[in-house]
């Protein structure tokens, strides 16, 4: 009982960096009903980013999560520009190719600059919380805390301004907005650059946590972003955010009880049942069932 | 002359993965659920020959075989989904049955060695074609005959009326449904050939390089498996073959002068080559234009 409690502790705590992944990749397709393959990777430019005034320049963390957001945000732009904004509104398949390609070419370019399998960043939170019989690493306490800080701000933002007020029109029929005189073009650019801050966040709390990073980190954090967000149902934030918690909490158990090497098939077993039998995942079965743009041919 | 045959044979593999994403793709189903198939099919052909003694083509046929049987199962469930939750849904199945195989240890002694797959490590050793001396051009040759085999049939299924009902159903699901099409049918069979022609794809591939592991068959290569179709365009097999060439033979090989900055331009002309033509390379106009040069079609017939 005592592991059980652990490791579902443990899992919520690293579920939250899956929350925040899958808030970014909600927010995208929500407002575009298109899939973004390059959103890992365009974090990992950020991450790489901060590293790289981390080892130069001995940058102190507040910089380095700076960085990590800025590269993030210019390297989502980058891919909004070219993968869909160019390509235009009704190709969603193009789109989806193109945002591939755009992953080959950011992961080449990340290569090429950081050439070693893994590189240094800088620790966040070097203590540790114990009460009981349990244990809890301050990595993961300050992760969580981020997390929920920046849920709680992007609540405000989306229910209280005018900013969310544009963005949930257009997510909820992008030409009745347009009607109603909302620019949804740059709304959309706007929700891309948001969610790529809010990536660019998750990846500097994920790479502080584990004080390392690797090339393959794009491929991991499209992946973990994309198995949340279906989990918790795609386009809904609540549903983003439990979705994170419980891939979190179903990796710990499932490495807990069968061993690491089925910790992902697992989580793909999971997802690929959810999918079947609940695809609109914990909270978006109304916008799975109602709202047709989801379940839309691509 | 042995770097053309390897480039010919790859060419074919991949042309065959293709083809396999090209009928699911007719039904306007996207799956990247092709690399699972496709390692199916490697992992079986190779305990076969290796393990059992078979020989290559009868195994190719089993792996097959057993590649179909595995996508019509899963096609069940899995096609009641649509749109983007099926492309993550058949990902999820892909990346399972990727990881499957990482935990999957099957060895047997065979001479002095231990052979079969194991796990994470994979499956080396899978000696065929050496063994009983092929040479690369006679291993070309095969690969080549398998690809045209496969691109008649899927030519000749586009010309009859089961390649009208896959269409209709890509094109207007409810259209079709009310014509009386049943839908699940025509979908389940699109996923099962798919997956049939994955699994030879597959078997030969795992004798072409004689190593095979899990890693070989991530996403990377079931997003490859729809790009082909999606960048040839869907109006005729050709075109997939075409974006093979496009892709393997000019940008992959071709570039290789660029060395690590091969992706970056790579990824570019990907994106310039959807933009530019977002209904793939061969699109309806490309068609007519091409059977009123032949003389196939009247002018002023429209696509």
């Amino acid at each position: 009982m005592v592991d059980f409690v652990q490791n579902t502790l443990d899992g919520f705590f690293i579920g939250s960096s899956y929350a925040l992944l899958a808030i970014g990749f909600t927010l995208i397709f929500g407002v575009m009903r298109r899939l973004n393959l390059s959103y890992g990777p365009s974090i990992m430019l950020g991450v790489f980013a901060g590293t790289m005034i981390y080892i130069q320049l001995e940058a102190g963390l507040v910089f380095v999560a700076c960085a990590t957001v800025l590269g993030a945000v210019l390297a989502g732009i980058y891919v909004e520009r070219i993968c869909f904004w160019a390509v235009g509104r009704g190709a969603v398949l193009a789109s989806m190719v193109s945002s591939f390609a755009i992953w080959m070419q950011l992961e080449e370019l990340v290569t090429i600059f950081f050439p070693e399998r893994t590189y240094a960043f800088p620790p966040l939170g070097d203590f540790s919380l114990e009460f009981g019989p349990f244990f809890i690493r301050g990595a993961h306490l300050v992760m969580f805390l981020c997390a929920a800080v920046l849920t709680v701000l992007l609540h405000l933002l989306l229910y209280k301004t005018r900013f969310g007020l544009a963005l949930r029109a257009v997510s909820e029929n992008p030409l009745a907005a347009k009607f109603m005189g909302i620019n949804t073009g740059l709304v959309v650019f706007s929700a891309f650059a948001l969610a790529s801050a809010i990536g660019g966040v998750a990846g500097f709390l994920i790479a502080s946590a584990d004080q390392q990073i690797t090339p393959l980190f794009g491929l991991w954090a499209t992946f973990k972003g994309l198995i949340a967000m279906t989990l918790g149902g795609m386009g809904s934030i609540p549903g983003a955010i439990a979705g994170g918690l419980l891939l979190g909490i179903i990796e710990a158990q499932s490495t807990w009880y069968l061993g690491a090497e089925y910790r992902d098939l697992v989580a793909y077993f999971v997802l690929f049942a959810f999918l079947v039998f609940r695809p609109g995942g914990l909270f978006g079965q109304r916008l799975a069932t109602q709202n047709r743009l989801s379940m839309q041919r691509v | 002359m042995d770097f053309y045959y390897g480039l010919l044979q790859i060419i074919g593999m991949h042309t065959i993965l293709g083809l396999s994403a090209y009928i699911v793709l007719l039904t306007g189903q996207v799956t990247l659920a092709q690399a699972g198939f496709f390692a199916i099919g490697a992992y079986i052909a190779g305990m076969l020959t290796v393990l059992a003694g078979w020989h290559l083509v009868p195994s190719m046929l089993v792996a097959a075989v057993v590649s179909g049987t595995v996508a019509c199962l899963v096609g069940f469930p899995a096609l009641r989904i649509k749109g983007l939750m099926l492309v993550v849904a058949t990902m999820a199945f892909g990346e399972a049955v990727r990881l499957f195989w990482f935990n999957f240890d099957y060895q047997r002694s065979k001479g002095e060695a231990l052979v079969g797959p194991l796990g994470g490590e994979g499956f080396k050793q899978i000696r065929y074609f050496p063994e009983n001396g092929w040479t690369t051009g006679e291993v070309a040759t095969f690969v080549w005959i398998w690809v045209a085999l496969i691109m008649a049939a899927l030519w000749w299924i586009d010309r009859s009326r089961a390649g009208a009902v896959l269409r209709a159903v890509g094109e207007d699901e409810l259209a079709a449904q009310s014509v009386g099409i049943n839908l699940t049918a025509v979908k389940v069979t699109a996923f099962a050939v798919g997956g049939f022609i994955a699994g030879i794809g597959g078997a030969i591939y795992a004798h072409y390089t004689t190593h095979i592991e899990h890693s070989n068959f991530g996403v990377i290569l079931a997003t490859f498996a729809i790009a082909y179709p999606i960048l040839g365009g869907l109006t005729n097999v050709v075109g997939t073959l075409l974006a093979v060439i496009f892709i393997q033979g000019f940008l992959v090989e071709g570039l290789r002068f660029l060395g690590d900055w091969r992706n970056l331009l790579f990824g570019a002309l990907i994106v310039l080559a959807m933009n530019v033509r977002p209904r793939g390379l061969i699109d309806e106009r490309a068609m007519l234009f091409l059977r009123r040069m032949f003389g196939l079609a009247k002018r002023g017939t429209n696509a």
